[in-house]
C-alpha cells in the first residue's frame, strides 16, 4: 500500500474532514475516514458500490450527521451543519439523482433553486438563466417543461443550478452516468474552467479513465475505510485496483457446477431494450449466470425486460423454446433489488406474499383450499428456514434476510421457468446469504436457469459460473473459469469507455432547433397550462353562439348579470380550490365553509346592524375562515391526515355548527350591503370586475413571485422541492389558509345572493369547485394548473347551467351535461398528459 | 401435504382480529353501555329494530367504498349510484310486484354500466378518480331524473316485505347485509382473483413486479362497488316506503367515514370487511344515541366528525414515531444553543 504522507498544504485547505465515522443501524458505513480537499484540485473519490463514497460526502454537505469525527471547511469548523448552512458556506452537491420540479418550467426551476442574489448581477434574469444553459450546453428552451427532458438534460440542468451558485466546493456524484460523449466533454471542460478559477472539486466516480483524464488527487475508499490517498500522476491503474478490491469476503459458496457439458438451456441472443444494447449469454444446465457493473449500467433492465416487464428486440429462449415477453411475465420469478417497494407486499402477510404467485395450484373448484395453501408455503418456507412469528407475521416484521427467503419462496412455489434475481443478498447478514446461494444453486441444479444480477463482484465470483460485466447497458465483457475474478471484473467495469445507450438525443435536438422552430413553440403552447383555457373560451363561444341562435334574450343585460354575480361566488371558490390542488392535496371543506360564513354573517350584517356590527360581521368571517386554513393544513401536514380526510373531517364538523348556529334559516341580510355588493357598471357586476382582477394577480403570483413558485415546486415534487430548500410545511399550511381565505371571497357573493343565513346552503359548492379546477385543466396530482383557467372552468360551468333554462330543458340535462362536461375534460386532458410522457419517454 | 410439522414449522391462526375492528367493536361496546346508564331510549327494542336497517344499508355501501378505497381510490359516484337504484326499482314496478325482477336486473344491468365506465377511466385511462366518478355521478343523477322526473313513487309490498321485514324477530335488511359481508369475505379471501385484487391494493408495484394484471384489478373494484352500492339501493327503496329522487346524497360522507373508521387507509392498502361493517353499526347507534341524548341534529354532526377524527387519527399517526421524534427534538434543542 502507497498511503502518502498528505505534504502541508501551502494555503488553508478548502475542505478537511478527519475521523468521520457513521453507522447506520448497526453496521458501519464509514470507519474513521479523513479527507483534504485543497483549493483549485479535483479530487477524485473512488471505491466500489457501497463503499462509502456519498455517504461521506452527505456527510459533508450536512445531509448526513457522523457519528464521529469532525470538519473545517476554509479553516472555520463546520461540526453540524445542515444542507442549508452548507449551500450558504459554498457547497454544491450535484447528487446522482436531481432534484428537479418535473411540473415546472426550465427557467422556473432555475428562480425557485437559486438565491436572488445569483440573478442581480445580469441585466435580466431570463438572460442569466440563457447564458447558464448555454454553459452547460443545456439546448433546451426556458419555457421547456421539466418533465419533457431526457434524464441527461435534467442532470445537466441539476449541474447548472450547482454552478451558478460560483461554489467553493463543488461535489459530482458519478455526473457522467446518464450523459452522452459531448455531454461528458463540455462537463468535463467545465470541471477544469472551475478548478482554474479556484473552486475545488469533489468527483465520485468508478471509472479509472475519468480519474485519470480529470484530477489531481484521488482517494480510494473500501468498506467504509480509508484505503489511500494519493496524487493521480504517482499510482498506476494497477496499484489503483488493488486498492479498490480484496474485500474480505466473510460468507461462504456453495460449490461450482462440476456436470456434464451439456447443451446451452439458456440463450439470449442480440437482446435490444431499454436501457441496454446487444445482450447474447448462454448457460447450461445447472449454471447461474452473474451481471456485473457499476449499478445504474443496464443490470436492472436486462432482468426487468426477462421479466416481461418491460419490451424488447432479440430472441431469449429456455429449454430450446423461444419465449415471448408476455410468456415470461407469467413464467418468470423476479426479485426486485428493492424489495421494500416493488419485492414484497410490507402491508400484507408472510404467507399472502409467498403465495401470491402460486395461488392457482392451491385451488380447489373455484375456492382457494386454505389446508393446501398453509401446507406448501409452510412446507417450502420451512426448507428454506424462514424465521418469522408465524405466517400471520406482517412480512415488513421480518429481517432482510428471511424478507429476501419469503420472496425466493415465493419464486419456488410459483413454479418458474427462470428465475431473476437482483441484488439478492443486499442488507441480508452473513448466515442468510450463504443459505441464500446454497437455494440459488439447488433451483440451478433443478434445470431453472438462474440469473443474478449484483455490485458486489466478489460474490458474483464467489456463486456464479459464468459472468457478463455490463457497462452502459453494453457487454463488455464475458468471464467463465478462471477469469471470473473480482479484479477482472471490476477492471473491466471501470475502464470502460463506452458511452451511454439512447441519450443521444441532445444532439437530436439540434436538429429538432433548426428544422421547427415554429412547431416547437406550438408544441410548447399545447404542452403549457394555457392551452385547456383557449379550449374552454372556444367551447364557451360555440355555446354561447348556439343558445343565442334559439333565444336572443340570452345576451340581454339581465342574464349577462345573472350569469356573472353566479361567476363571481363559484369563481372565488374555485380560486382557493386551485390553490389546494396545486399542492397536490384538495379542500373538500370549501362548500360547508361557505355556509358556514354565510350563517355567521347572518347574526351581524342584518339590516338593523350598526356599521360596528357589520365590519365585526366581516370580521368574524374572514377570522373564521382563516382558522379553518390553518386547521385544514395542520392536519394534513403535521397530523399526517391524507387531505381527503382531513377536509372530510372539517367539512362534516362545519356543516355540524351550521346547524348548532342557525338549526333553521334565518337573519335576513343587509339589504344596502348586499346592494353594494351587486353594483353593476352596465351589465357587469362591480364584483365579477373584482374577481377578475383577483384572477390576474394570482396568476401573476403563481407565475412570476417565490410564492408561487414554491407553491407549485410543493405540489410537484416533494423531495425535490424540499432539496432545493422550500419548506414544504409552512408553504401548504399557508396554500389552505389562502384557499379558505378565498372562499370568504366566495360567501360574501353567496350571502348577498340567499339573502339569509341558511345552515343548508354552500354544501354543493365543493364539487362545483372541483369541476370548475378541474375544467381549467389544473392537475388533481398538483404542481400545474392557472387561475385564469379555473376562471373559465367556473363560466363554462355557470353557462353550461344557464343554457338548459335557455334551451328548456329540463333538470335531467343540468346533470348529463355536467357529467359529460367534466368527464370529456378529464379524458382529453389525461390523454394529452400521457402521451406527453410516452414521449419524453421514449427520449431516455 | 402430510402434517410433518418440524418445532420450526411456521404456523397460521384461522382468524385473525385487525385493529380497526378492535377498536369499532370495544367502541360500538362503550356505546351501548352509555345507552343503558344515560339514555335508555337509544337502546331500546323499538330505536334498534329502527336503526338496524338503515345501519345495514350504510354496511352494504360501505362496503363498496371499501373495495375501491383499498385499492387507492375513492368513489364518489354513491348518491347518484344509490339514487339510481331507489328510483329504478320503485318506477319500474310502480306498485306492481310482478315487475320487481325486471327492476331489479335493470338495476343491476345500469350498476355494472357505471362500473365498468369508472374502472375504464380510472384503471385504464387512469384518471384520477374523485373526477372520474364525479362526472359518473352527474351522469347518474341525469338518469334518476330523466326516468323519474324528481317525483317519488311508493314501494312495492313485496320489497317492502322483504327489505323492511324480519325473520324471526331480526330484521331482514341485517340479514342481507351479513350475507353480502360473507360473500365479500369469501371473494377477497378465498378466491384466486380476490387475493390478487387484495395484493395490488397492498402494493401496486410489487404486484406488477410479480406480473399481475394490476391495473384490471383496480378497475374492478368500481363494478364490484357499484354493485354493492345497488344492492344498498334497492334495500333502502323497500325500507323508506316512499324514497325520493336523491335518497343517496346522506351516503357519500358516511360512506368514506365507515371505511375509514374500520382501518382501511386512503391510501390503498388491505381492506377489512368486518370491521367496516361493524363501523357502520357504530355509526348509526352513535347517531341514536345523540338523537336520545335530545340535543340537536346538530351536535349529531359533530359527534361523527369527532368520531372521524379520532379514529384516522388511531390509524394513520405513527404515534411511536411521534414520540421519538418530539423527544429527539427537545435533544436536538439541548444540544444546539
Amino acid at each position: 500500500m502507497n498511503i502518502q504522507a498528505a505534504e502541508a498544504p501551502a494555503t488553508v485547505a478548502t475542505l478537511v474532514m478527519s475521523g468521520i465515522s457513521k453507522s447506520f443501524g448497526g453496521v458501519a458505513a464509514l470507519t474513521d475516514v479523513s479527507l483534504e480537499v485543497r483549493p483549485g484540485e479535483v479530487h477524485a473519490l473512488l471505491g466500489e458500490n457501497g463503499a462509502g463514497k456519498s455517504t461521506l460526502m452527505n456527510v459533508a454537505t450536512g445531509t448526513i450527521r457522523p457519528d464521529a469525527g469532525s470538519m473545517v471547511f476554509r479553516g472555520e469548523p463546520i461540526d453540524g451543519i445542515d444542507p442549508r448552512d452548507a449551500t450558504r458556506l459554498g457547497i454544491a452537491f450535484v447528487h446522482q439523482h436531481p432534484a428537479v420540479l418535473p411540473d415546472m418550467t426550465v427557467y422556473e426551476n432555475l428562480l425557485v433553486a437559486l438565491p436572488p442574489a445569483v440573478f442581480a448581477e445580469a441585466p435580466s434574469r431570463e438572460e442569466f438563466a440563457r447564458s447558464l444553459l448555454a454553459r452547460v450546453n443545456l439546448r433546451a428552451h426556458l419555457s421547456d417543461r421539466v418533465e419533457t427532458l431526457s434524464v441527461a438534460q435534467k442532470h445537466l440542468l441539476e449541474i447548472a443550478k450547482a454552478i451558478a451558485v460560483k461554489p467553493a466546493l463543488l461535489v459530482l456524484d458519478e455526473p457522467t452516468a446518464p450523459l452522452g460523449e459531448d455531454a461528458v466533454r463540455m462537463l468535463f471542460r467545465l470541471v477544469r474552467e472551475f478548478v482554474a478559477g479556484g473552486t475545488s472539486v469533489v468527483y465520485i466516480t468508478h471509472r479509472l479513465a475519468e480519474v485519470r483524464e480529470l484530477a489531481d488527487r484521488v482517494t480510494v475508499l473500501r468498506d467504509g475505510r480509508l484505503r489511500a490517498t494519493a496524487v493521480v500522476d504517482e499510482i498506476s491503474d494497477r496499484e489503483l485496483l488493488a486498492l479498490i478490491v480484496g474485500r474480505q469476503l466473510d460468507s461462504t459458496f456453495p460449490p461450482k457446477h462440476d456436470g456434464p457439458d451439456e447443451a446451452p438451456n439458456f440463450i439470449i441472443e442480440g437482446l435490444t431494450g431499454p436501457g441496454f444494447k446487444d445482450v447474447s449469454l448462454t448457460a447450461r444446465r445447472g449454471e447461474i449466470i452473474g451481471i456485473a457493473g457499476v449499478v445504474g449500467n443496464g443490470q436492472s433492465d436486462l432482468l426487468r425486460a426477462l421479466a416481461g416487464l418491460s419490451h424488447f428486440e432479440g430472441s431469449v429462449s429456455i429449454n430450446g423454446t423461444q419465449v415471448t415477453s408476455k410468456r415470461l411475465l407469467g413464467e418468470a420469478a423476479y426479485l426486485p433489488a428493492d424489495r421494500l417497494s416493488e419485492g414484497l407486499m410490507m402491508r400484507l402477510t408472510v404467507r399472502e406474499n409467498a403465495a401470491i404467485s402460486a395461488l392457482e395450484r392451491f385451488r380447489t373448484g373455484r375456492l382457494l383450499n386454505r389446508k393446501r395453501e398453509l401446507g406448501m408455503v409452510g412446507d417450502t418456507l420451512g426448507s428454506l428456514s424462514v424465521k418469522a412469528a408465524s405466517l400471520d407475521a406482517p412480512v415488513s416484521s421480518l429481517s432482510g434476510g428471511n424478507q429476501q427467503k419469503v420472496m425466493v419462496g415465493r419464486a419456488l412455489l410459483s413454479e418458474p421457468e427462470l428465475v431473476l434475481a437482483d441484488e439478492p443478498t443486499q442488507g441480508v447478514d452473513v448466515g442468510a446469504r450463504a443459505e441464500i446461494y446454497q437455494i440459488l444453486r439447488e433451483v440451478s441444479a433443478s434445470g431453472i436457469p438462474v440469473i443474478v444480477a449484483s455490485s458486489d463482484a466478489k460474490e458474483l465470483e464467489g456463486l456464479c459460473d459464468t459472468v457478463i460485466v455490463m457497462s452502459r447497458g453494453h457487454v463488455v465483457d464475458v468471464l467463465r473459469g478462471d477469469d471470473l475474478t473480482e479484479e477482472r471484473m471490476i477492471h473491466a467495469a471501470v475502464s470502460s469507455t463506452t458511452s451511454t445507450v439512447g441519450v443521444e438525443d441532445i444532439t437530436d435536438a439540434d436538429v429538432d432547433e433548426r428544422t421547427a422552430v415554429r412547431r416547437a413553440k406550438i408544441r410548447r403552447f399545447v404542452q403549457g397550462d394555457y392551452a385547456p383555457a383557449v379550449l374552454l373560451v372556444a367551447v364557451m363561444v360555440l355555446l354561447g353562439a348556439f343558445i343565442f341562435a334559439q333565444n336572443d334574450r340570452y345576451l340581454g343585460a339581465f342574464n349577462i348579470s345573472a350569469m356573472l354575480l353566479l361567476v363571481s361566488a363559484l369563481g372565488f371558490i374555485a380560486m382557493g380550490q386551485t390553490i389546494a390542488l396545486l399542492t397536490g392535496g384538495i379542500d373538500l371543506s370549501v362548500g360547508p365553509l361557505v355556509g358556514f360564513l354565510v350563517v355567521i354573517g347572518s347574526f351581524f350584517i342584518l339590516n338593523e346592524s350598526s356599521t360596528a356590527s357589520i365590519l365585526l360581521g366581516f370580521a368574524a368571517m374572514l377570522g373564521t375562515s382563516i382558522v379553518v386554513g390553518l386547521v385544514n393544513g395542520t392536519l394534513i401536514r403535521y397530523v399526517k391526515f391524507t387531505a381527503i380526510a382531513a377536509t372530510l373531517t372539517v367539512y362534516i364538523a362545519l356543516q355540524g355548527m351550521s346547524f348548532i348556529l342557525r338549526p333553521t334559516a334565518g337573519g335576513y341580510i343587509n339589504a344596502d350591503i348586499s346592494r353594494a355588493i351587486t353594483t353593476k357598471i352596465g351589465p357587469i357586476p362591480v364584483a365579477f370586475i373584482v374577481l377578475v382582477l383577483v384572477v390576474v394577480a394570482l396568476e401573476y403570483a403563481l407565475r412570476r413571485t417565490p410564492w408561487g413558485w414554491r407553491l407549485r415546486a410543493a405540489g410537484s415534487d416533494e423531495e425535490s422541492a424540499r432539496r432545493v430548500g422550500v419548506e414544504i410545511n409552512r408553504t401548504v399550511v399557508l396554500a389552505y389558509v389562502a384557499t379558505s381565505v378565498l372562499t370568504f371571497f366566495g360567501a360574501i357573493m353567496l350571502m348577498t345572493q340567499i339573502g339569509v343565513g341558511d345552515p343548508a346552503q354552500g354544501v354543493a359548492y365543493t364539487l362545483s369547485s372541483i369541476t370548475a379546477v378541474v375544467l381549467g385543466g389544473t392537475s388533481l396530482l398538483g404542481g400545474r394548473g392557472t387561475f385564469v383557467g379555473t376562471l373559465f372552468g367556473a363560466m363554462l360551468l355557470v353557462q353550461v347551467l344557464n343554457a338548459t333554462v335557455f334551451l328548456r330543458l329540463d333538470q335531467m340535462w343540468q346533470y348529463i351535461l355536467q357529467g359529460i362536461l367534466i368527464l370529456a375534460a378529464a379524458i382529453l386532458y389525461a390523454v394529452a398528459r400521457s402521451k406527453r410522457r410516452r414521449r419524453a419517454a421514449r427520449k431516455v | 401435504m402430510t402434517d410433518d410439522s418440524t418445532s420450526r414449522r411456521l404456523t397460521s391462526a384461522r382468524f385473525s382480529v385487525s385493529k380497526g375492528l378492535v377498536t369499532m367493536a370495544v367502541s360500538t361496546v362503550v356505546l351501548v353501555i352509555l345507552g343503558f346508564a344515560i339514555a335508555p331510549s337509544s337502546v331500546s327494542q323499538g330505536a334498534v329494530l329502527g336503526m338496524l336497517p338503515f345501519a345495514s344499508v350504510l354496511a352494504i355501501v360501505g362496503l363498496g367504498q371499501m373495495l375501491v378505497v383499498q385499492q387507492g381510490g375513492i368513489d364518489l359516484s354513491v348518491p347518484g349510484a344509490v339514487s339510481l337504484a331507489v328510483v329504478l326499482s320503485t318506477h319500474i314496478p310502480n306498485q306492481n310486484d310482478a315487475m320487481l325482477v325486471p327492476a331489479i336486473l335493470a338495476v343491476y344491468a345500469w350498476a355494472i354500466g357505471a362500473g365498468v365506465l369508472n374502472g375504464f377511466m380510472v384503471g385504464r385511462l387512469g384518471l384520477n378518480p374523485i373526477i372520474a366518478t364525479l362526472g359518473t355521478n352527474a351522469l347518474l343523477f341525469g338518469a334518476v331524473l330523466g326516468i323519474s322526473g324528481g317525483i317519488p313513487r311508493t314501494t312495492t309490498r313485496l320489497l317492502s316485505s322483504i327489505a323492511g321485514g324480519r325473520t324471526m324477530g331480526i330484521p331482514n335488511a341485517l340479514l342481507i347485509a351479513l350475507v353480502v359481508l360473507l360473500l365479500v369475505t369469501i371473494l377477497v379471501k378465498r378466491t384466486v382473483a380476490g387475493r390478487r385484487f387484495e395484493a395490488v391494493g397492498a402494493s401496486p408495484a410489487a404486484a406488477r413486479a410479480t406480473g399481475l394484471r394490476y391495473r384490471t384489478h383496480r378497475g374492478a373494484a368500481y363494478v364490484w362497488a357499484q354493485l354493492l352500492f345497488a344492492t344498498a339501493g334497492i334495500m333502502l327503496a323497500g325500507i323508506t316506503n316512499q324514497p325520493t329522487a336523491f335518497q343517496g346524497n346522506t351516503y357519500l360522507l358516511t360512506s368514506v367515514a365507515v371505511v375509514v373508521l374500520g382501518g382501511t387507509s386512503l391510501l390503498g392498502g388491505r381492506g377489512y370487511p368486518v370491521a367496516t361493517v361493524v363501523a357502520a353499526l357504530f355509526l348509526s347507534q352513535l347517531d341514536q344515541f345523540v338523537l336520545a341524548l335530545g340535543v340537536p341534529f346538530a351536535v349529531r354532526t359533530l359527534v361523527q366528525a369527532a368520531a372521524l377524527a379520532i379514529g384516522v387519527a388511531i390509524y394513520t399517526v405513527d404515534w411511536a414515531a411521534l414520540r421519538r421524534r418530539l423527544v429527539a427534538r427537545s435533544d436536538a434543542a439541548t444540544a444546539t444553543p
